[in-house]
């Protein structure tokens, strides 16, 4: 998959601008606070129709304008695409082909987009609710089903947490709609937790065979999915069915008194282990950065698998930051199969021959200068 | 700028309807004040009337301008089934295909705790007084496919089963004249899913 034009306007710090990128390689360079990232952001959301910085549309709007647009010609193994996303205070537009799509489900996925920045150490380092975005950000790319459960239950359980809250006042009456909307979380929690087990699995091969040649085969990487629901034994749709309505029997009262949803596919968690350790409690900085870049580069392998095309990889500042051998791994991994877009404030710590394969862009105050 | 404080109370008027801005409001208003005196009274008395003289249906509980509405009055219909919908616009979109011959039950909402919307809100009372009559052999339930309908359509056919009356859930899927390969993924799905025996 390849982004072929790129049109922004006044989007972030960005008044206009147009970018030709028929190539595999492109390299945005400049001091902070130009507006780097931004264009980052900008395939970002493009993908993915939202931004990995924030949650609320309206900031990605330039200060002072009714609205900022993305729009691109993509191309892929399965043709090409005109992809167009319109942002206002009011709320966001998609357009795909010039036909507005209802919903998100049915647009993700048609350009997908891995993207590393420092911040995603987090994914290791951080509370299990990066790594449940981490989750639903990247199987959302490859499975709309999945997308519109993950709406549904999010729904759904806004629903039910100001049921719970009612019901500790007064209960008898709604006792019965509370049963209804528990068939409703079995239903939706089931099919949630087997697509991201399924998902896991997946990742974990992919990451596995990386992560043993990042390092040398001294560490094997391990990743375990931990459901909030006892699932031990459990292995099939049937088994977790069983255990969470089993489960929410149990915490009923509980949940009751404290007037909200205690288990479910929301408080699930990832576990990564280098060699059985805990890399989240015990790995060193340098170990969780290499399962960070496992996970990432298994990310690619994945949605080449499930979608029969490369996404397009997205480089916050990272380059500068690797090591040698990740930084090696990294370039090899991506060497002409997957277009990458690629920030760094100088062009110091980028080796040579990237920098000669590229296509460099100087970034200055929301504008962009191509190098000669 | 000075706003005459009848004009500024008619900006606020329009502005409680849906969809219309402060800037649209302002265009109706002034548009109002250009308009033939005559034709500005039968818009007013066409807005009280509405409001004034609708009520609703002591049976289905859809709007209508006498005690029993057109449906419910009417001897042709089917009355050994009650189609439940959401809102008196779906009786609409039902009657439009001419398909239909069964009474209907117009529940006005969802289920909804977020809103404050319970079972007691909706007209679900009535409805299950109605199947006490034994000529009801049939409920279709066609409640929106959203989290709430679906929730509302379970929590009725929980209800309504004591009465062993025959309960179905309209079919959702695939638009017709829709090419199959433009549909989403997901509505190929649930269409899947709800495929029947031909
Ligand atoms: N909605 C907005 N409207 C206008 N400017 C914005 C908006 N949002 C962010 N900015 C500006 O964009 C700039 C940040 O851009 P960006 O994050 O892309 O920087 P960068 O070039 O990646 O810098 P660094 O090297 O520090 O990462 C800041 O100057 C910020 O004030
Ligand atoms: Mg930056
Ligand atoms: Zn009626």
């Amino acid at each position: 998959m390849q982004v072929e034009e790129l049109e922004l306007s006044q989007f972030r710090n960005i008044d206009r601008l147009a970018l030709n990128c028929p190539e595999s390689l492109h390299l945005f360079v400049g001091p902070n606070a130009q507006g780097k990232t931004n264009i980052l952001e900008s395939l970002y959301v493009l993908a993915l129709g939202k931004s990995h910085r924030t949650r609320k549309d309206k900031e990605l709007i330039r200060w002072g304008a009714d609205a900022a647009q993305i729009k691109a010609r993509v191309s892929g193994e399965f043709g090409n695409h005109r992809l167009d996303i319109r942002l206002t205070p009011r709320g966001k537009k998609v357009v795909k082909n010039g036909l507005e799509q209802r919903r998100l489900s049915s647009y993700i996925g048609t350009l997908t987009a891995v993207l590393f920045a420092p911040e995603d150490l987090t994914i290791v380092k951080g509370s299990p609710q990066v790594r449940r975005r981490f989750i639903d950000m990247e199987l959302g790319q490859v499975s709309p089903s999945y997308i519109h459960d993950l709406t549904r239950y999010n729904q759904l359980l806004l629903q039910r947490n100001q049921l719970l809250k009612d019901m500790g006042n007064r209960r008898e009456r709604i006792n019965a709609f509370l049963d209804v909307l528990d068939e409703q979380m079995i239903d939706l929690s089931t099919s949630l937790w087997k697509k991201r087990v399924t998902f896991i699995k997946q990742l974990t091969q992919w990451a596995q065979d990386i992560h043993t040649s990042i390092t040398q085969a001294k560490e094997t990487l391990t990743i375990d999915y931990q459901s909030a629901v006892p699932t031990q034994g459990v292995t099939d749709e049937a088994g977790y069915r069983m255990a969470i309505e089993k489960e929410l029997l149990r915490l009923r009262e509980q949940e009751l008194r404290r007037g909200t949803t205690l288990t479910g596919p929301h408080r699930d968690d990832l576990r990564l282990f280098a060699n059985d350790v805990d890399i989240h409690t015990f790995g060193s900085q340098g170990q969780q950065r290499t399962a960070a870049l496992s996970l990432k580069l298994a990310e690619i392998e994945l949605i080449h698998q499930e979608t029969g095309t490369y996404p397009i990889l997205l480089l916050d500042d990272v380059l500068s930051e690797l090591d040698d051998s990740r930084k090696t791994h990294l370039l090899e991994a991506i060497r002409g199969k997957v277009q990458t877009f690629v920030t760094a404030t100088g062009l110091e710590g980028i080796d040579q021959e990237t920098c000669d394969r590229a296509r460099i862009y100087r970034v200055q105050q929301g504008s962009i200068t191509e190098q000669g | 700028m000075y706003i005459p404080d009848p004009i500024s109370k008619l900006i606020d008027g329009f502005m409680r309807l849906p969809g219309i801005g402060p800037k649209t409001a302002q265009r109706l208003s002034f548009y109002v004040l250009s308009m033939e005196e005559e034709d500005v009274m039968e818009l007013a008395k066409a807005l009280v009337r509405a409001k004034r003289d609708l009520q609703r249906c002591e049976e289905c509980s859809n709007i209508t301008d006498q005690k029993r509405c057109r449906v419910c009055g009417d001897k042709g219909r089917d009355r050994s089934v009650i189609c439940v919908v959401q809102d008196p616009r779906d009786v609409i979109a039902m009657e439009r295909t001419k398909e239909y011959h069964g009474l209907y039950h117009v529940l006005h909402g969802a289920i909804s705790p977020m809103e404050g919307i319970g079972p007691d809100e909706l007209s679900i009372p009535d409805l299950l007084k109605r199947l006490e009559d034994e000529t009801v052999q049939e409920l279709i339930l066609a409640t929106n496919p959203n989290i709430e309908g679906e929730a509302t359509a379970m929590y009725l056919q929980r209800l309504i089963k004591p009465f062993g009356i025959k309960v179905t859930r309209i079919a959702h899927g695939l638009p017709v004249g829709g090419d199959l390969e433009y549909a989403d993924e997901v509505t190929l799905t649930k269409a899947m899913e709800g495929r029947r025996e031909l």
